[in-house]
């Protein structure tokens, strides 16, 4: 068990500006997440909520031009993606690589060694490993085929984010940052990674839904809902600004973000 | 081709060390001949087509004379795959009795070459001179055939299908090596082949290996060629293969040693119905240069070959893929794909790539592609964004780079081998053993 206690600071990005290729894509950005909440980052296509995402898991090409990110009580930007990983930084990637040759299940045990590593845990055997994984792809409804595969190799769409959520679940993340993960799903796969995200939720943990579409949030529901345009956070409110997204759409976001 | 002067006097040395070989009359003249070809045609440089890739500058200072009579220790072998199946070993181009096993099954004759030199002509060994060597560079076959005394001579009886593989093993001392190899497979008769090259000692060695491998119909010939010879090694390995009705040929290239190698594979497929699999790795790492060069020739309707390589080149590492695939007038319905895809893990590697097709014939299926890149950043940070650590994820995408040509190496036992030693190359290998259990 983790010392984090309920309402403890898990993320706490200030004034964040991002550029990418040159592009300035966030301007400023605050968010603090704590332990316990479900964020739901909401905003139109092209807003930043996947810069975003990147940014925090570490990915090396995008350039940070200002701000802090604490996590944890670290800098995070001081940390190279590996380490955000190990230390319980997760993020479910909108777009899952496909990786011939790297077997599915391997890459997940050594995903979950090298968290226990950093925790000061015993790696997993393979046939406790084995058991854990079963498991979790039973709650996530997968094929026993799903772990003689490669990374990803010719998964559809929905499976490709099954798979992201199963790796959450075994990883146990202590902040999961899910980009799009309910994109491209169909009603029932909707289901099912949400179940897998809720059983997830615990008092020492938290998670960050990114999303432009507030149907995930009938069966995940956020904490807070942030919307995201211009580069920050436009406004927040609570699950009740979800509904009314879905509602009124994003122009009125743009619009305001635009005139501000 | 040019004449190259200053190329042409290491050459000029060999005249005295053929005098030196077993054979009669015939055997001199025919020697004589092939070197007084390639004297003319002077030794490969990069102004020609086929050389374009490789730089044989390295030759101007290496002992080119057949290495001398050495003693071999048993041990030497221990490096090889545990295999079954009869071993025939030479060592510097000469059979060596005491480390080989030629227990052959029922249906497979094998003959030193050597045996044969005092009985036969030359032209009854189908080891001929003539070849269009107007478009097909022979150079390494005549600088072969200039110094070749012994090497392995296989055949199989129609129908015959062993249940072994053969393992053709060679072994190289320093000096000079010019081992010369005939496979001929009956009509349906069927062999895997297995071919090395390996040095013992440290010492600088030269080969220059020719082999005809021939398959009548309906036979099949699956042969796979590990080369993982020392670091002062240079290594030509020229083979030409003619496959008849039916017939199926499958080369595997294994290249992982050496200071320069080169392959140059040249099938015809001779028949309807004849198809060609050739796949291959090669990994050039440290400052190696490892070459590869094919040629298919579709000359019958219905032919089909494949051609599947990957290439890694890390450090000052340099390789290439120069692959070429005509289809003659007549070879309707033919199917041929060329795939090269090539890895590049240092600022200093280098690879070329350039798969070429040349179409005489309407109503054929041709494909080729050829890339060659540096290792992919999504994949990259995929992995790291998992918590693998840089040289685990780097090392991990490196063997599934070259991974779908190991899974079609066979017998499995060969294929694990291979596996343990391309693993052996890279960062973090015990990690990785976890990932291809």
């Amino acid at each position: 068990m983790s010392d984090i206690g309920k309402g403890d600071v898990i993320l706490e990005i200030r004034g964040l500006a991002v550029e990418v290729q040159g592009r300035r894509i966030l301007e400023g950005l605050d968010l603090a997440v704590r332990a316990g909440e479900v964020h739901a980052i909401m905003g139109p296509n092209g807003a930043g909520k996947s810069t975003l995402s990147q940014v925090l898991a570490g990915r090396p090409d995008y350039d940070v031009r200002a701000g802090t990110v604490r996590y944890l009580g670290e800098d995070l930007l001081a940390l190279p993606a590996e380490e955000r990983a190990r230390r319980g930084l997760f993020l479910g990637f909108q777009y899952p690589v496909e990786i011939p040759g790297v077997n599915n299940v391997y890459l997940l045990k050594a995903a979950l060694n090298a968290r226990r590593r950093q925790l000061g845990q015993p790696e997993v055997d393979a046939f406790e490993f084995l058991g854990l994984v079963r498991d979790k792809m039973r709650l996530m409804q997968m094929d026993e085929s799903f772990l003689s595969r490669g990374v990803n190799e010719g998964f559809s769409g929905g499976e490709k984010k099954r798979n992201e959520i199963l790796q959450m679940t075994v990883l146990e993340p202590v902040l999961a940052i899910l980009d799009e993960t309910d994109s491209g799903l169909d009603i029932d796969a909707l289901k099912v990674v949400a179940h897998g995200v809720n059983s997830l939720r615990r008092d020492d943990r938290a998670v960050v839904l990114v999303t432009h579409n507030p149907r995930l949030l009938d069966h995940l529901v956020p904490a807070r809902v942030l919307v995201l345009a211009g580069g920050r956070i436009h406004t927040s409110g609570d699950a009740g600004l979800a509904l009314e997204l879905a509602r009124r759409g994003y122009d009125w976001v743009r619009a305001e973000a635009a005139a501000a | 081709m040019s004449a190259n002067p200053q190329a042409a006097s290491p050459l000029a040395r060999l005249a005295g060390a053929q005098a030196a070989l077993p054979g009669g009359a015939a055997w001199a003249a025919w020697r004589g001949a092939a070197l007084e070809r390639l004297i003319a045609a002077g030794l490969p440089t990069p102004r020609d087509d086929a050389w374009k890739y490789t730089s044989l500058r390295l030759l101007a200072r290496r002992e080119l004379a057949p290495a001398p009579p050495r003693p071999v220790a048993t041990g030497a072998l221990a490096e090889l795959p545990a295999l079954a199946g009869p071993r025939l070993v030479f060592v510097d181009g000469r059979y060596h009795a005491a480390l080989s096993s030629p227990r052959l099954p029922d249906g497979c004759r094998f003959t030193p070459f050597a045996a044969r030199l005092a009985a036969e002509s030359p032209q009854a060994l189908g080891a001929t001179l003539a070849g269009d060597a107007a478009r097909i560079d022979e150079r390494v076959r005549l600088l072969n055939a200039s110094l070749a005394a012994d090497g392995p001579s296989l055949e199989l009886a129609d129908g015959a299908r062993p249940a072994e593989p053969v393992h053709l093993v060679h072994v190289a001392t320093g000096g000079g090596a010019y081992p010369r190899t005939r496979v001929v497979l009956g009509a349906g008769a069927s062999l895997e082949l297995l071919e090395y090259h390996l040095t013992v000692g440290g010492g600088e060695a030269f080969v220059a290996a020719a082999g005809d491998y021939r398959l009548a119909r309906g036979a099949t010939l699956t042969h796979s060629s590990l080369q993982v010879a020392g670091d002062r090694t240079i290594l030509l390995d020229d083979a030409a293969v003619v496959v008849g009705a039916g017939a199926r040929y499958a080369h595997r290239l294994v290249a992982l040693g050496g200071q320069l190698t080169r392959l140059d594979l040249r099938v015809a497929l001779d028949g309807e119905g004849a198809g060609a699999e050739l796949a291959g790795i090669f990994l050039a790492d440290g400052a190696r240069e490892q070459h590869l060069r094919t040629l298919v020739e579709h000359r019958s309707p219905h032919t089909a070959s494949d051609q599947l390589y990957r290439g890694v080149a890390a450090g000052r590492g340099r390789g290439s893929y120069d692959g070429k695939v005509i289809v003659h007038p007549g070879a309707a319905k033919t199917e041929s794909r060329q795939s090269s895809r090539n890895l590049l893990l240092g600022r200093e590697a280098a690879i070329e790539s350039r798969p070429q097709l040349e179409i005489n014939a309407d109503d054929v299926k041709c494909s080729h592609g050829a890339t060659t890149g540096t290792l992919d950043e999504q994949m990259m940070f995929y992995l790291l964004a998992r918590g693998l650590d840089r040289d685990t994820a780097r090392a991990l995408l490196t063997y599934a780079f070259v991974g779908d040509v190991l899974r079609r190496l066979a017998p499995a036992a060969l294929r694990r081998a291979v596996e343990a030693r391309v693993l052996g190359r890279l960062p973090a290998a015990e990690l990785l053993r976890e990932f291809v259990a």
